[in-house]
């Protein structure tokens, strides 16, 4: 949760204070939570407030009941917000909704301009061929519809351009939009003084345009508006209540606001751990997977830590708070992933940088051509009609078209190779990845625990000794106990049932089986059971655990008779992969928490250039960015929720489709097949969409500055801006359709 | 005229540059300011006669931003 901490909490809040709860509409953050939060703090008469980010609430306690509601909301107003008093029957509005408000705005306006942009192309094809539609459009009626027709597309439909024009001008910067805005106002501006005069109208480029460009905003929009759902789908996996246990023992389900550090609070089998804390009592197994990616649970007993929103497998525990709100282990992720997204937001896209350079170079031109044709031929009122000419060509109409149309059959080839691809202004920089790095568990490995090692004692049969220990294990739901049943039903043996079954939690099994009482499990258990362990077999068990892999003993009749070890496994295709992304000049790293050795094991085995191990989950961030720093451009490969701020951080992130959620929104592509190979081809086909997006762009730009001497000479007439646009759309639809043979 | 760098560790997004910005131009005696979101930096063209740097931290402060004090 990305509560921020409170400003004030001099006041204790007793039940007899007032409490109202607030929706805050405009967050876009966690520091928008942050400063909400503050400056309702500072409002007079209220004693403490908090601000969650998650679900667009604030809880005001009052000390003074008096304090309006309007007042709160007026000082929330001042800084950009919107706070509005919490309506039970009203659903609420969450920002996906907010996204698919702005999805559906493009969609009107596309709604407006095309019917009218429709109109206008079907003039241009008739007036030609008919002499009598040309005799119509040439009338002054047929004149004076044409610009009734383009007002709505110029200052409804194309009013998000000009305004973020208008901004950019004031901050003396220019982007696409400045480009669209001036060419459009230009063609708008002087067919409407041409329409007095007489000359030729340009209405029809404007609405073209913009047309066009709303078009290809809405399909960005589309592939898109996804920018806060990596976030979402964090904050949705914390808890949202907890089981707090008051003073006297009884325990009250209260909204995990509520937890304070030092709280304490009970998690039943089969619930989230709502905070992060230290367990006091009881004992169970935890699953921290969506934290770790580790699928082993991990044991809790009184003294250890446990993290918020992982889940509590088999046994109560009774946890003290120790962290909550921002300080909590999943608002740390939160806040990584927010600052490293908010990192990657000031990357300029290719078709602005362009027009960056295009705008004043065009501005340039236009300024010379009316300088010569008034000071040197002194013509002032034909340089004014070329300098307009010159504005109106150099905005190219199918500069709207160019990354919408290739990102979009890109990403359906994608979607027909199993790759999905989400971040469009990521394709554009794929093209200089030059190493890929791994996360190991669940990526390059399995995530899944097998068998390893088979070590049996002197005069015990290999086969006899799986056979017992997986039948000791087959009630076990434990991974290692399943890994070793899954071991022996695929030697062909027959895994019976015990008679009598005990888990002892965290450290193995006891069972009957053949009327025999068989120990699986730690060391521990073997000795608390009092079990002899030869001192080979002890041995073995401690080279397994080295190398990184679990070593399980079985024993029987007082006697340890066995060692079983179970790793994690290498996918089959990992080695492939990896030889491929080195066939295409891309270096190869793992990322691990494993020690060196382990890590490096696993390495060889794969065929990757350089290990990162024994970094800490939240270190795997830092690890991308170092790499960074060198001068790397870096694809990250995950799948767990703590590879989510390195995915992110990375120049291209690229989930597995088995991992998990928070993964798969924190990355530019998701490889839904969870095959390896389509690492390569992922970054491939990026690369093809991004060259395609680049020759688009040449091809967008290239028509229209052929023109821009034609209007500097004063030539310009509505059928060579016709044609440049479309020659430049064709060429660019057709060059992006070339995409759908990738990979073919 | 005076050029003062304020860092503000908060500074997020263009939501936060906006509010910025838009909380110091209007001062009397502010020429420009700009929100450097990379750096978590305002700079602040000012004049001192008008305008001094409290007032400046004032106005970022009102925003509901933190501003460390050097």
């Amino acid at each position: 949760m990305t509560t921020a901490p409170p400003t004030d909490r001099s006041d204790t809040p007793g039940s007899d204070a007032a409490e109202r709860s607030f929706e805050v509409h405009g967050m876009t953050c966690g520091s928008c939570a942050a400063r909400v939060q503050r400056i309702l703090g500072r409002q007079e008469g209220v004693a403490d407030a908090e601000v969650n980010f998650a679900t667009g609430m604030a809880l005001v306690r009052l000390d003074d009941a008096t304090t309006s509601d309007e007042n709160l909301a007026a000082a929330v107003d001042r800084i950009g917000y919107r706070l509005a008093p919490v309506r039970v029957d009203e659903p609420r509005t969450s920002r996906a909704d907010e996204e698919r408000a702005a999805q559906r705005a493009w969609l009107r306006r596309i709604a407006v301009a095309w019917p009218i942009a429709a109109v206008f192309l079907i003039g241009m094809v008739a007036a030609p061929l008919s002499e009598r539609a040309m005799a119509v459009m040439e009338s002054t009626a047929g004149r004076v519809a044409a610009l009734v027709l383009a007002i709505p597309v110029q200052f409804w439909a194309g009013w998000p351009f000009i305004a973020e024009a208008a901004r950019r001008a004031r901050w003396r910067t220019a982007n696409m939009d400045t480009l669209i805005a001036l060419g459009t106002l230009s063609a708008f501006g002087f067919s409407v003084v041409q329409l007095f005069a007489g000359g030729p109208l340009y209405f029809e480029s404007a609405v073209l345009i913009i047309a066009f460009l709303v078009l290809g905003r809405w399909l960005e929009a589309r592939a898109k508006g996804r920018a806060g759902a990596a976030i979402e789908a964090l904050l949705e996996l914390g808890a949202t209540q907890a089981r707090l246990v008051a003073s006297d023992g009884n325990e009250h389900l209260v909204p995990i606001e509520r937890v304070r550090v030092g709280d304490v609070v009970r998690v039943r089998p089969g619930e989230k751990v709502p905070v992060d804390g230290e367990v006091i009592d009881g004992a169970s197994a935890v699953d921290e997977s969506m934290l770790t990616g580790e699928s082993m649970p991990v044991d809790k007993t009184p003294g250890t830590a446990v993290s918020g929103a992982t889940m509590n497998a088999s046994g109560v525990l009774t946890v003290r708070a120790t962290a909550v709100g921002a300080d909590s282990a999943l608002a740390r992720i939160v806040a990584m992933v927010e600052r490293a997204q908010s990192g990657k937001g000031a990357a300029q896209r290719l078709a602005d940088r362009v027009s960056a350079v295009f705008v004043p170079a065009v501005l340039v031109i236009a300024l010379v051509t009316f300088g010569v044709w008034w000071l040197v031929l002194g013509m002032p009122v034909g340089g004014l009609t070329a300098a307009v000419s010159v504005l109106i060509i150099a905005c190219p109409c199918a500069l709207g078209l160019a990354t919408p149309t290739a990102v979009m059959v890109g990403t359906g080839r994608g979607a027909d190779l199993g790759i999905l691809i989400k971040g469009v202004e990521i394709l554009e920089r794929t093209r200089d990845v030059d190493v890929v790095v791994f996360d190991k568990t669940g990526t390059l490995t399995r995530g899944e625990m097998a068998v390893t090692d088979i070590v049996a004692a002197g005069g015990t049969d290999e086969h006899a000794l799986l056979a017992r220990a997986a039948t000791a294990e087959a009630d076990s739901e434990h991974p290692i106990g399943a890994a070793i049943t899954a071991a022996a039903r695929s030697r062909g043996i027959d895994v019976g049932r015990p008679t009598a079954f005990t888990a002892v939690a965290g450290h193995g099994v006891r069972a009957d089986v053949d009327d025999v009482t068989v120990w699986v499990g730690t060391r521990k258990l073997a000795a608390e059971a009092g079990l002899v362990l030869p001192e080979a077999l002890d041995d073995a068990a401690e080279r397994c655990e080295r190398d990184g892999r679990t070593a399980v003993v079985t024993g029987w009749d007082g006697e340890v008779r066995g060692v079983v070890a179970v790793a994690d496994t290498v996918k089959d295709d990992a080695t492939a992969a990896v030889a491929r992304l080195h066939a295409m000049g891309i270096e190869t790293a793992m990322l691990t928490g494993d020690n060196y050795r382990t890590a490096a094991a696993i390495a060889a085995q794969v065929g990757i250039d350089r290990v990162l191990a024994e970094v800490l989950p939240d270190g795997k961030q830092d690890e991308v960015a170092r790499l960074q720093a060198d001068g790397r451009t870096v694809a990250m490969v995950g799948d767990g929720v703590n590879d989510a701020p390195a995915l992110v951080q990375a120049d291209l992130g690229i989930a597995i489709g088995s991992g998990t959620d928070v993964a798969i929104e924190s990355s530019d592509l998701t490889l839904l097949r969870g095959d390896l190979d389509g690492v390569a081809t992922a970054i491939e086909l990026s690369r093809a969409t991004e060259r395609t997006i680049r020759q688009n762009l040449v091809w967008a730009f290239g028509y229209n500055t052929l023109a821009i001497p034609v209007a500097a000479f004063g030539l310009l007439s509505p059928i060579v801006a016709g044609a440049a646009m479309a020659f430049s759309s064709v060429s660019v639809v057709t060059n992006s359709l070339r995409l759908r043979r990738f990979g073919r | 005229m005076t050029t003062e760098t304020i860092a503000v560790p908060e500074i997020h997004c263009d939501h936060c540059r906006t509010s910025i910005e838009g909380a110091l131009a209007p001062l009397d005696g502010v020429a420009r300011a700009s929100v450097d979101i990379d750096t978590r930096q305002v700079t602040v063209d000012y004049d001192e006669a008008t305008i001094d740097r409290d007032a400046l931290i004032g106005a970022i402060e009102d925003q509901g931003y933190e501003v460390p004090t050097t």
